[in-house]
């Protein structure tokens, strides 16, 4: 599947300004190194030395962000931060982009010229057509410390986001001093969410709608491994709109009903099929009773008949095309092949709902307590109605090999808007849990007396287990085979056969069984009289990074998932097992884990090893406690098989 | 005087029109519109069944007509793909890539397209919508056409042709043969009349099926209109119309079941191994007039560099830095000292902002103030400067592995995308240095350079000649681990590690990235079970040195003593994981580099212990000198003393000794994972 914006508005990127003085040429010294503070140095390759943001909301259908920004570069790593993309489109359109750099004492190195701002497609490699650009600067210098200033103005005739403060979103990143302030017209008010503001930090309305926040002296923070992102931890504003106009449209955003609701009328009276495609649709589900075998149907019909080409041009960014449109030319964005869905399964008797989402598998979930458009991608939802209990099928649209009803790691556990004409309100969409997120091996391997051996490898994934090795069969055998040797955790192996098996579509999570033969010269090497085998060929666990220092914050295991793995060591009459290691088993409320080896009646050795990891959060303080678990479990991976030669 | 026929030529006047007399025209291979309706099913495709998708046929024909501003090269172009899986669907986008500078532009024409599917067994056909065709701005010369063909599925045959008119006569397209799928049918025609001399560069390692060459006459009839040419000797010219018929060579290519052609690893540039031919125009003669040389010999090139403003132009502009140059020099006498110093002024001076070149943005002193540019930038400014100093510096120009292999008999501009400096010194010693990288000695070329051969541009031109891009410079590790083994089976180690060479840069480039707690991090998290307690790195900055690491490593063994302990002592040093998983290769390994690894560990038993046996010594070679890994024991006052050593000898390996390489590591990985059995004494 493929990452779809359902707006690639990169109004979800950064944004705003204000208004600074920046004709410093030749003037007093500003930023100089010397003046910052020693905690804001440490642990940081940049610091942000002012920050301010200018939100100007001319009306409801214009908006104006004006940004300044000094960063003061440490190192190279910091470097990221001497430069800077200001994006526009259609809608949005710079005002002006200025930029001067500084050295370590403050004094003006020069000031940005226009020749040394590069325009540039911002085309994300799939979309057929995007009208989104971006003006870039480069301030870089040799030597370090040094600090860049950059200014610019962005007018939007985009209202529908508003802009979101954030002046810390990464990690080693300190911040001075930063501000952002709201200006509204009068008769509007602004809509707005604080997150992790430090205590004593005044939202101060300063009256006749207008806004401001100001932070100081926020130092460095570092990411910690299975941990939640710095940008969760750091302070933020978001602010939306309470009405809105794009392009003639209008609309209210007081609550997820509003929004669903303009979003329902802006692609509305768009569902008209072909009366011959209407017929067929009719056809296709005759006879079929089953209400869930008859969207099967449709959802098959199409992914045979319609492949996903993006196409985002203003406006078209957010109204789909319409319905026949795609029923000619067999293509569209996601807006376009949801919207097409949803009129063929109407053709079929079938009611369905467009619902957003914010797609993606780093994504996080959307700010549910805070109406506003937070979307980048559309999906499907289907209510039973004959079900028993209340039951949904989702479809992904833009997917020609999506398994049916499946939501992965792309759009699956978070919440949706629903588009309903009267508003509609946010679901959540599937969650899979540990029972579902499986893979399954059972591997077979025979080895020599020269310690050379042979292996096959049977494994099913399913459910996000599945989601990692979903494209696989669809490749040539020459990419299967590199993408499975660049992954299998062998030191020297050939692969001898390589073969895929889905799990039919009826299964509750799809899966996909994976057979694999390989011949694996020098697996066990005889050293001496004896030959060492680690039983766990493919499955260890690696301990996690080693943590200096006291854990900061909480442990988040947002993936659960089962791994059982069954081997079967065939060993040549020649060697036996000197002793069998002690069964490990271990119960916690991080995971549950236990490895076993068996000597079977016909001289097999055979090993089993079940680990199922829970989706839980726990406070900082049981961290040693998860890392002890880790280590157990990483211990006992690696535990090894003693073979003697009977025949040395 | 220019002949009055020349002028029309060159000038023109108002319309023209082009006759084309195409002398005995092949039967083109595809006809457009007209497609096998067996390709619609499956049965043509038993031995392309793993492809995506597979070009059935792939035709182009380039040729000349006279337009109202001269002569113009004509591309039409038919494709038709058969779509055999979903992710095959992408090969119905295509994106046309046009040219375009100072308002003149290429353009496309009679774009037509076509989708077949089998539908009830009945072929249905559908046509290219115009609204599915979209402009994009990719670079400031470049302008991308793309469009996408409509009902695409599974057995789909698509197809498309469409013109390209393009005034750039110097743009002539080239035509690439090989795809990443498989193609059925590839042709390409030109034809070419005598007053354009192109250079064809035909690559690859795939064999032509055709290729044919014969020459014919054209006819082009120029029109102009009347005109004033103000000034003396000016005055009204009437406008007229005048006929020529050059003889036209017409050449034909085409190659037949061409396999997909895909990245491997340690590749140049996939560029370089696809079946392409490539047109370079040498030069024009029109009638009447002598030959005149567009690009032609290197001499040409080299001083075409030597005069451009970009170029040699900013080679003796390093007066500027006489100030900061003299106090260098007066530090040492030693030429090499003096030229790593200049190298070190200039690397520190100037960031390079990752962009190759071959001609300065816009000129040496700029660059020292904007405190950054790119590769042209700050070489040229590296030259300056030297020569300032009074050394005798001079440009290498190159292609960069990305960019491709140069080819010394073909004597192109466009092949160069970069250029460095050669410095010949009093005692008859030369060295090629390289200001690009703020982490690489002076005299180490970096690693986007090596690539066969480069030209040294001299002042004079008979003295300019080609210089091998080679390095001394290796992959160097150094590593003597100190190891003690306690009766429990913990060890606790003592590593000093020595990065030498491209491994000391890239070590220094990722110390730079993570900064020495999170590069220990890492380190830590390669290796399972350590705890680091302490470290230290030395000569961060002397980067004519060796990166040096010394740390301290522990990790627990078990509760208990126990009376057997296994331990592979190279566990945590060895080379892992063989680097070549695949079977076989069609193209040569290129490392770019030469690979030179030692380790060495020194194991301390725990009293009371000793070795159930000694390990086995080994040799291995690669053939021909190739290559050679050797482990070696000894016992030692406490223990052992193994020495494992690999060397690969050169930087470049043949597909033929791919399956060599592949079983050499293969059995060194084996050696290195031994285990050695420990005992109590009984």
């Amino acid at each position: 599947m493929r990452l779809i914006p359902l707006t690639f508005s990169g109004l979800l990127l950064p944004l705003l300004l204000s208004p600074v003085a920046t004709k410093a040429g030749g003037a007093a010294p500003k930023y100089a190194v010397a003046d910052l503070p020693a905690a804001l140095r440490e642990n940081a390759h940049a610091v942000v030395r002012r920050q301010d943001e200018l939100l100007t909301v001319k009306s409801v259908s214009r908006t104006v962000e004006t940004v300044h920004r000094a960063t003061t570069i440490l190192d190279e790593a910091g470097s990221r931060w001497a430069a800077e993309l200001v994006y526009y489109s259609q809608l949005n359109h710079i005002n002006y982009f200025r930029g001067a750099v500084y050295d370590a004492n403050g004094r003006q190195l020069r000031q940005l010229r226009g020749q040394d701002i590069r325009d540039i497609s911002l085309s994300d490699g799939f979309s057929l057509a995007t009208d989104a650009r971006g003006r870039v600067a480069d301030l870089s210098q040799p030597t370090y410390p040094y600090t860049v200033e950059f200014e610019y103005e962005v007018v939007s005739d985009n209202p529908l986001f508003y802009s979101t403060w954030q002046p810390q979103p990464v990690e080693q990143l300190s911040v001075e001093q930063a501000t952002f302030r709201v200006m509204m017209p009068a008769g509007m008010a602004l809509r707005y969410q604080e997150s992790h503001l430090p205590a004593g930090t005044t939202p101060a309305a300063l009256g006749a709608g207008a806004y401001a926040w100001e932070v100081h002296n926020l130092a460095a923070r570092e990411e910690e491994p299975d941990g939640p992102s710095v940008a969760e931890l750091t302070p933020a504003v978001f602010t939306a709109p309470a009405q809105f106009e794009v392009e003639g449209h209008a609309g209210q955003l007081n609550s997820w009903a509003d929004l669903s609701r303009w979003t329902y009328e802006l692609n509305a009276g768009r569902a008209e099929l072909p009366p011959a495609l209407v017929a067929g649709m009719q056809a296709l589900v005759l006879g079929e009773t089953d209400e869930r075998a008859r969207i099967r149907k449709v959802y098959k019909f199409l992914q045979a008949n319609t492949r996903y080409i993006s196409v985002q041009l203003g406006l078209g960014g957010w109204q789909t095309f319409p319905a026949a449109s795609v029923a000619t030319n067999g293509y569209g964005d996601c807006k376009a092949l949801t919207n097409y869905c949803q009129a063929l399964l109407g053709a079929a008797g079938i009611r369905s709902h467009a619902a957003l989402v914010r797609a993606g598998s780093d994504e996080q979930d959307i700010r549910t307590d805070f109406p506003s458009s937070q979307f980048n991608h559309v999906v499907l939802c289907v209510p039973l109605t004959q079900a028993a209990r209340a039951d949904t099928v989702w479809l992904e649209c833009t997917s020609q090999t999506n398994p049916f009803g499946y939501m992965g790691g792309f759009t699956g556990n978070r919440h949706a808007l629903l588009l309903l004409p009267e508003g509609g309100r946010l679901i959540a969409t599937p969650r899979y849990g540990a029972a579902e997120n499986r893979r399954e091996r059972q591997a077979d391997v025979f080895l020599d007396a020269g310690g050379n051996a042979t292996a096959t490898l049977r494994t099913l994934r399913t459910g996000l287990e599945y989601d990692a090795v979903a494209g696989l069969p669809g490749l040539e055998l020459s990419e299967q085979k590199k993408y499975i040797s660049n992954r299998l955790a062998l030191p020297n192996f050939t692969l001898t056969k390589v073969a895929f098996q889905p799990l039919p579509a009826t299964a509750a999570v799809p899966g996909l069984r994976e057979t694999l033969a390989l011949t694996l010269p020098a697996l066990a090497p005889p050293s001496g009289k004896r030959v060492f085998l680690t039983p766990n060929l493919l499955s260890r666990l690696p301990t996690p990074a080693a943590t200096v220092g006291e854990r900061q914050s909480e442990v988040w295991l947002d993936h659960a998932f089962t791994q059982l793995d069954t081997v079967r060591l065939h060993l040549p009459a020649s060697l036996q097992p000197e002793q069998l290691p002690a069964p490990v088993r271990l119960s916690t409320p991080f995971g549950t884990y236990s490895s076993q080896l068996l000597a079977l009646p016909d001289g097999t050795i055979r090993y089993v090893r079940r680990l199922e990891m829970p989706r839980t959060r726990f406070p900082r303080t049981d961290y040693p406690a998860y890392l002890e678990f880790r280590r157990k479990v990483a211990t006992a991976d690696k535990m090894q098989l003693v073979l003697l030669k009977t025949d040395a | 005087m220019i002949a009055p026929l020349l002028r029309r030529l060159l000038l023109a006047g108002f319309c023209a029109g082009a006759v084309v007399l195409e002398a005995r025209a092949q039967t083109a291979p595809i006809k457009f519109g007209k497609i096998d309706e067996a390709d619609l099913t499956s049965q043509n495709f038993g031995a392309d069944s793993a492809a995506a998708a597979v070009v059935l046929c792939d035709y182009g024909i380039s040729r000349f007509d006279y337009a109202e501003k001269g002569f113009r090269v004509l591309f039409e172009r038919t494709t038709r793909v058969k779509i055999l899986k979903k992710s095959g669907y992408d090969y119905a986008t295509v994106r046309v890539p046009l040219y375009h500078k100072e308002g003149r532009e290429e353009k496309i024409t009679s774009l037509k397209g076509f989708t077949y599917n089998l539908v009830n067994g009945q072929v249905v056909k559908e046509k290219l919508d115009s609204d599915a065709i979209f402009k994009e701005e990719s670079t400031p010369n470049i302008n991308v056409r793309k469009f996408t063909l409509p009902n695409v599925r599974e057995g789909s045959v698509v197809e498309y042709t469409y013109t390209v008119a393009s005034e750039f006569t110097f743009n002539f397209q080239d035509w690439t043969f090989q795809s990443d799928i498989p193609v059925r049918w590839s042709e390409y025609r030109a034809a070419i009349p005598e007053y354009f001399d192109y250079k064809m560069l035909m690559q690859g390692y795939e064999p032509l099926a055709v290729q044919e060459r014969n020459d014919g006459l054209t006819q082009y009839t120029i029109r102009w209109s009347s005109s004033i040419t103000p000034g003396g000797n000016g005055g009204r010219e009437a406008g007229g119309v005048a006929v020529v018929t050059p003889t036209v060579t017409n050449y034909r290519w085409a190659m037949k079941d061409v396999p997909a052609l895909r990245e491997e690893p340690y590749m140049t540039t996939a560029d370089d191994y696809v079946a392409k031919i490539d047109f370079e125009l040498a030069g024009v003669k029109m009638p009447e007039q002598p030959y005149q040389m567009v690009a032609g010999s290197w001499t040409k090139i080299d001083m075409e560099l030597l005069q451009d403003d970009n170029f040699g132009g900013q080679l003796n502009r390093g007066g500027f830095l006489k100030d900061q140059l003299a106090p260098l020099l007066a530090k040492t006498t030693d030429p090499t000292a003096q030229v790593a110093a200049i190298h070190e002024l200039v690397r520190r001076s100037v960031k390079h902002n990752g962009n190759n070149g071959l001609m300065a943005t816009s000129s040496v002193r700029r660059a020292y103030d904007q405190k950054a540019g790119s590769a042209a930038d700050v070489n040229l400014l590296l030259i300056a400067a030297l020569r300032e100093a009074g050394f005798q510096a001079n440009p290498v120009v190159l292609s960069t592995r990305a960019h491709g292999r140069l080819q010394t008999s073909v004597p192109l501009l466009s092949r160069f995308n970069y250029v460095l400096a050669h410095v010949q010194l009093p005692g008859g010693q030369q060295m090629l240095v390289d200001a690009t990288e703020e982490l690489a000695p002076c005299g180490m070329l970096p690693h986007r350079c090596l690539n066969g051969q480069g030209r040294l541009i001299m002042p004079k031109s008979q003295d300019s000649r080609w210089v091998e891009l080679k390095t001394d410079d290796r992959l160097t590790s150094y590593r003597q681990v100190n190891l003690t083994l306690d009766e429990t089976g913990s060890l606790k180690g003592k590593v000093h590690q020595e990065h030498a060479g491209y491994l000391g840069f890239n070590q220094r480039e990722k110390l730079r990235k993570l900064g020495e707690k999170k590069y220990m991090e890492e380190l830590a998290t390669d290796h399972e079970g350590w705890s680091i307690a302490k470290y230290d790195f030395k000569e961060r900055e002397t980067l004519n040195k060796p990166l040096t690491l010394d740390y301290e490593f522990a990790s627990s063994g078990g509760e208990a003593p126990v009376s057997i302990i296994y331990l592979n002592p190279l566990r945590d040093f060895g080379a892992g994981k063989n680097p070549f998983l695949h079977e076989d290769r069609r193209f040569p390994v290129d490392f770019g580099t030469r690979l030179d690894e030692t380790v060495l560990v020194n194991l301390t038993l725990p009293a009371g212990y000793e070795l159930e046996e000694m390990p086995k010594g080994m040799v291995l070679d690669l053939p021909d000198g190739g290559g050679r890994f050797t482990y070696g024991v000894q016992p030692g006052p406490a223990g052992l003393q193994i020495v494992s050593r690999l060397a690969l000898s050169k930087p470049v390996y043949s597909a033929e000794e791919y399956a060599y390489l592949r079983e050499f590591f293969g059995r060194l990985i084996a050696k290195q994972s031994e285990r050695l059995v420990i005992k109590k004494k009984v």
